[in-house]
């Protein structure tokens, strides 16, 4: 492989005068299971080879993606990218430019206690079976559940003409549960995930019965819970909640190329943004997290990076391009989804660092509120605008936690929210998700449990 | 292509399925990136794969590859779907795959213009726009879009004889931007144009796409309060995505996962509402002869004036109820296994203009974009959304932004209580539709 990848990438480099030119190869093995009720839908598996050819000519990017990895269909393909380059060119006002990189030579070996490529299939349909078993069973008023289950073993390849080359082995075992429940009326809704780079190890903790019954009985208690009032209220959030707020209302904003396209956060670097128990970072580091890697789809290596420290703005996630742009160091941010896509900066773990109190001390100070302990989803908006919607959360009347309320969500401008975290929890949760930015990408977002003085809770009906 | 997948099936059926389905994929796409208030990337992606479903003793097994000029590759694929199916669970559900049909016309979905285009002319389309957005005022900053063309192709063959093949081409051009006075700075304000033909207006994409941003510009807060609200073609895809459309869907319905099972007959919406799902609409993003099983597409009426009429079915679901496919299967490419999907979710153009529309809202939104439906429950459809780009409606005329509002309710609620449907019907990727005006939906403001 790595004769044939410096052949296409030299190719570029001298036959098309590409100032930069890359290849990034993968040969991967996928297994999925759909089931619904028990019923296994469909079982699934698939190759997938490809190559993604990426070139810098005249300041401009080509790209080309193809399904196949013998020499002579990338050379053609990688003269393809050129002409692509060259036709983008044309129009080119500020020539793109990469920051420097440090040439890596590497082949990174994974040995997974349990290699999900080992297991048999018909042990994965019984870790599903048990599972939606366990959600079925849990209570009459639970009508369905689904489950996705998927992994993904295999090589990626990865060279470019300024000496990195880098064969890196591919993980990811997934699985996402949903359930309704229903009683007259009244149907809810709840779901759950389970994510790992680790191995299929990740089920001997997270088993079947832990995750089936946290979303079974997630989606009963819905049943008895009522609508939040609408309007402005002190709010304590959940690790899985924080998460996805550091993630969405913050991380999206920090992602370089969002922030040079004029997100707040521009011109923010070394500024105070957010109170001074706000620590952020995005760790792709982290042992076995779903979000984590050696290097990233541009053959720089993974790092943490900090984000915030103490209130105050301290880097920004990077890619090459943006890296250069901002005279900033490379983050290791830069992940493409397969090789039918380009690399955009992308988040990997993505937390709040935890401080010294407890659950309780973060709770009896509120008068009213709302406690909300599980996001359903998130969006944020340049302009700092974010929503985080949420599948599970209470009432926190007179200090003490209360009734459930129902689809909740939470929104405001994230710069003034942070300002607000009046309170940060000493416990720590890391949960594993999956991002949409165009491509989506494998996650982690967590944190401790923190108090903020006052959110706008979007109340339903 | 279709003989690969008709070879395929007579392969798969000696090796030892009881019945097996091929799926075979091709699709080019050629586009030109805009960023940051330049065209700074093209690209050109070649994808195309083979997709295969085997049955076994009445469990389904299913593996693909886009490995397609390596025999070997091809076989081990079929043996692959049919050791899947050989590792999974009989479903007693399981009654056949689809049987061969007529197929009827599918008008308006290829024109070999956009086949024949190249990167450069995709260049200028993406000029044109950013002029356009450019020009339009100095505040606006095009972040990010571009142009695009694709030829699409798809074969599907299986045991009961079905073997056809179609192909189709798309041309898009899309912009987004913000605009900055240099105290704020608006939402990401967003146009686009996709269409079949090549028929694209990039000068009007441009215009819009900064316009918007431009009188996003100077928002204000807005009081809670039950109001009239506009939702624009935007707002309503993103709202009907997560709830309605899956609600129509047989397999939500059969699965307890839909608010709408039993409901047949019964009264969802307000009598202004009237959708069809319609997989023949002439140059629609999502018409074809056929769906992603082989079977014929359709026009289905799902509401008429209000009532609920019919869900969506692919094969599995109907045999189970013994209803027929409405031509309801889709999958993601080669990649996947088919399940229900809408095609054109068409709501019907009502006979008022938009400026009619603003005029009857006297006092309330009128909303481009939601922020977080994709956290609606799926279910019950509950939604809790922030409404940006969205502009206060006062004495029936559009006066100034709003900021950080945000609408909630229920979407059966909502379609409940549409009043009035615009004449000003477009394409927003499954959504056909016009502009609608709804009652009292609860806004939270300050």
């Amino acid at each position: 492989m790595k004769d044939i990848l410096s052949r296409v990438v030299s190719f570029a480099a001298q036959k098309h005068e590409a100032e930069y030119a890359e290849v990034r190869a993968q040969r991967l093995f996928k297994t999925m299971l759909t089931v619904k009720e028990g019923r296994v839908e469909a079982a699934e598996q698939g190759i997938e080879n490809g190559a993604a050819l990426r070139v810098l000519v005249r300041g401009a990017w080509g790209f080309a993606s193809v399904g196949a990895l013998d020499a002579e269909t990338l050379i053609d393909a990688v003269s393809d990218a050129c002409k692509m380059a060259k036709a983008a060119s044309s129009r080119i006002k500020t020539p793109i430019k990469l920051v420097e990189a440090k040439a890596v030579e590497d082949k990174v070996v994974l040995k997974p206690r349990k290699d999900p490529s080992k297991v048999l299939v018909e042990d994965k349909i019984n870790t599903t079976s048990s599972l939606s078993s366990t959600v079925l069973g849990y209570d009459n008023r639970v009508k369905s559940c689904t489950i996705d289950y998927l992994d993904v073993t295999g090589t990626t390849f990865f060279m470019n003409n300024q000496g990195t080359y880098i064969e890196q082995d591919k993980l990811y075992v997934w699985l996402g549960v949903s359930a309704t429940a229903l009683q007259a009326d009244v149907l809810t809704s709840s779901r759950d995930a389970v994510g790992s780079t680790a191995g299929y190890e990740v089920f001997d903790v997270e088993t079947p019965e832990t995750v089936g019954k946290r979303v079974a009985k997630r989606a009963v208690d819905q049943l008895r819970a009522k609508p939040p009032k609408g309007g402005t209220f002190p709010v304590v959030l959940a690790p899985n909640v924080v998460g996805t707020l550091v993630h969405e209302a913050f991380g999206h904003l920090a992602e370089a190329d969002f922030t040079l396209s004029g997100s707040v956060l521009a011109g923010k670097l070394g500024k105070k943004v957010a109170s001074n128990l706000v620590t952020f970072y995005d760790d792709g580091t982290m042992d076995g997290a779903f979000g984590s890697f050696k290097y990233d789809d541009e053959g720089v290596p993974s790092q943490r990076t900090l984000l915030v420290k103490d209130g105050v703005v301290t880097g920004l996630m990077h890619n090459r391009e943006t890296a250069h742009k901002l005279a900033a160091k490379p983050t290791g941010n830069a992940r493409a989804k397969d090789f039918r896509v380009e690399p955009l900066i992308r988040m990997r773990n993505t937390i709040m660092e935890p401080k010294d109190r407890s659950f309780e001390e973060l709770v009896e100070g509120v008068k009213f509120g709302y406690y909300f302990k599980r996001f359903r989803g998130g969006e944020a908006n340049l302009d700092g605008t974010f929503q985080v919607g949420t599948q599970e959360a209470y009432e926190i009347v007179q200090g003490e936690i209360g009734e459930p309320v129902r689809n909740a969500s939470i929104s405001g401008n994230t710069l003034e929210t942070l300002l607000k975290v009046d309170a940060v929890g000493k416990d720590f949760e890391l949960w594993p998700g999956i991002c949409g930015k165009g491509q989506s990408a494998f996650v982690c977002a967590g944190g401790p449990h923190i108090r903020v003085k006052g959110v706008l809770v979007g109340g339903s009906a | 292509m279709l003989s690969l997948a008709e070879d395929v099936i007579s392969s798969a059926v000696k090796k030892g399925a009881d019945e097996a389905e091929a799926y075979a994929y091709q699709g080019l796409t050629t586009t030109v990136g805009i960023e940051r208030g330049q065209v700074a990337r093209s690209s050109r992606i070649i994808d195309c794969g083979l997709g295969v479903r085997a049955i076994v003793n009445k469990a389904v097994g299913f593996s693909y590859t886009n490995v397609l000029d390596d025999k070997a590759a091809v076989e081990e694929t079929i043996l692959r779907a049919i050791s899947s199916a050989r590792a999974s669970k009989p479903d007693e559900n399981w009654l056949g795959l689809p049987p061969k049909k007529l197929l009827g016309s599918a008008e308006g979905t290829y024109d070999s213009k956009i086949v024949e285009l190249h990167a450069e002319d995709l260049v200028e389309v993406a000029s044109v726009m950013l002029s356009a957005a450019e020009q339009t005022d100095k505040r606006v900053f095009p972040i990010e879009g571009g142009a695009g063309a694709s030829y699409l192709s798809n074969a599907v063959a299986n045991s009961n004889g079905i073997s056809v093949f179609d192909h189709g081409t798309v041309i898009e051009c899309s912009l987004a931007t913000v605009a900055n006075d240099g105290k704020n700075v608006t939402p990401v304000c967003f146009e686009f144009n996709a269409e079949r033909k090549y028929d694209i207006d990039p000068e009007w994409v441009g215009k819009e796409a900064a316009g918007l941003a431009v009188s996003a510009l100077k928002a204000k807060k807005v009081e809670t309060k039950g109001s009239k609200v506009i939702f624009t073609q935007f707002a309503l895809q993103q709202l009907l995505y997560y709830t309605l459309i899956n609600a129509v869907k047989a397999d939500y319905v059969q699965r307890n996962q839909s608010a709408l099972k039993g409901k047949i007959g019964q009264r969802i919406a307000s009598e202004a509402v009237t959708i069809y799902d319609d997989g023949l609409l002439k140059g629609g993003i999502h018409t074809g002869k056929f769906d992603a099983e082989g079977v014929p597409q359709q026009n289905t009426l799902i509401v008429e004036k209000g009532i609920l009429r019919n869900y969506l079915y692919d094969n599995y679901t109907a045999k189970k109820e013994g209803m027929e496919s409405t031509g309801n299967a889709a999958r993601a490419g080669y990649l996947s296994t088919p399940s229900v999907e809408a095609t054109n979710f068409h709501i019907m153009s009502g006979n008022k203009s938009p400026e009619k529309l603003v005029n009857e809202a006297e006092d309330g939104l009128i909303v481009y974009f939601v922020q977080g439906a994709h956290s609606s429950n799926p279910a019950s459809g509950d939604f809790s959304v922030v409404v940006a780009p969205s502009w206060k409606i006062e004495k029936g005329g559009i006066t100034h932004a709003t900021k950080g509002a945000m609408v909630a309710g229920n979407i059966y609620q909502v379609l409940a209580n549409v009043s009035a449907v615009a004449d000003n019907e477009r394409k927003i990727g499954q959504l056909v539709a016009p502009w609608v005006l709804v009652e009292n939906v609860k806004v939270i403001g300050k």
